[in-house]
């Protein structure tokens, strides 16, 4: 079956390839996980190795962000939109709901002359915004991300989690239902070091990895490593060694 | 004759690339403006309401929305209508692109944004 690759060393191999094709992919993290770095990733490895171009569409951070901040990691994203290879939307959930439901808007435009492929949306959090009610909001981006299908986009969207290390606090969005895969960026604390954890809790119609990988943000991207070996609980954000949970659990009993 | 102080400060002042003193005559001719043209100039791709853009430029939509206006109708921004919603983009005229590039690289020129400041002060008296 073909794949979407990301392009980042470890995941494609996570996710047992790539995406699917004209699939929803949503990433979810605490702030400076490297939600909007991996997401930057996927469309810039679109273009400079798979030959597809991308769109990002972006609710909060200005373009000029982008262009900066991926600019640190070599990635000249103004030469790419000179080439018509890329193009950052900065707009809001109401007029891109509005838009991607309307004939001839501006993603759909945008997608056709480019010749677009992937669509970074960062995040998707801020369709949070458009309703209190969860039935709404679930159909909101039910129609939304069938919007971006329509247009044979891969789309990569990023939801903002409250939690820096354990378990988030339960919220109404039930955006992870549907979506085709689902990537959880974590914190976890070894040792009094801050390291960054990548699992791959679904992918919709394929296989993938079931382990809980290391990843790190170098100065060229994401580069995901080898799984936490000898440790447990790292979802909880303070993993133990598997010696001590075995000695707790049938040693000092 | 001896030209008086008001008439060599505006020769002075007029000693601009003609085409972007118009721009600025015309079409960049308050201060809201400008940072609209330099906020659309470095984030290109934007397309919101007034509401939005004025949230991003900083600034009271009731102040951005006429400004907005003015800029559409001369042509420096788009507006289109979104199921009711009136959406505005920097124009993708490419006069316009290249202008708007042209002005802000200008601006990094400190005599010409005393020029330009002195247009839009004599045009908002």
């Amino acid at each position: 079956m073909d794949r979407v690759q990301t392009g980042i060393k470890g995941l494609d191999e996570m996710l047992s390839g790539g995406f699917l094709p004209q699939t929803a992919n949503l990433v979810e993290g605490a702030p400076g996980t490297g939600k909007s770095t991996l997401g930057m990733q996927f469309i810039y490895n679109g273009i400079t190795q798979f030959d597809e171009p991308g769109l990002i569409i972006t609710f909060e951070e200005f373009p000029q962000q982008y262009y900066h901040d991926a600019a640190e990691f070599g990635w000249d994203f103004g030469k790419l939109e000179k080439e018509g290879q890329l193009k950052v939307i900065m707009t809001s959930p109401e007029v891109t709901r509005l838009d991607v439901e309307s004939v001839g808007g501006m993603i759909e435009t945008a997608a056709a002359e480019m010749g677009a492929r992937r669509v970074l949306v960062d995040s998707i959090t801020q369709f949070e915004r458009l309703t209190q009610d969860p039935v709404e909001l679930r159909s909101l981006e039910y129609g939304f991300i069938n919007g971006l299908k329509r247009e044979g986009l891969t789309s990569l969207l990023t939801r903002e989690s409250a939690a820096l290390l354990g378990e988030a606090p339960e919220r109404d969005s039930s955006i992870a239902f549907v979506v085709d895969s689902y990537l959880l960026l974590r914190y976890v604390e070894i040792e009094s070091t801050i390291r960054k954890a990548v699992l791959v809790l679904k992918t919709r119609g394929s296989d993938h990895a079931k382990d809980i990988r290391q990843f790190e943000i170098t100065d060229q991207g994401i580069e995901v490593r080898s799984k936490f070996e000898g440790r447990e609980g790292i979802m909880s954000g303070n993993p133990r060694r598997m010696a001590d949970s075995f000695v707790e659990a049938f040693v000092k009993r | 004759m001896v030209a008086n102080g008001d008439d060599f400060t505006t020769r002075l002042m007029n000693d601009m690339d003609p085409a972007l003193l118009d721009f600025v005559k015309a079409k960049v001719n308050s201060f809201i403006k400008w940072d609209l043209v330099r906020f659309f100039y470095e984030n290109p791709h934007t397309a919101d309401t007034v509401e939005n853009i004025a949230k991003y430029a900083g600034r009271n939509a009731a102040a951005v929305k006429p400004e907005l206006e003015e800029m559409a109708e001369s042509g420096v921004m788009e507006k289109r209508d979104v199921e009711g919603i009136q959406i505005y983009s920097l124009a993708e005229n490419e006069h316009i692109r290249e202008l708007v590039d042209r002005f802000i690289l200008a601006c990094e020129d400190r005599h010409f944004r005393v020029k330009a400041v002195y247009h839009i002060i004599r045009g908002m008296r």
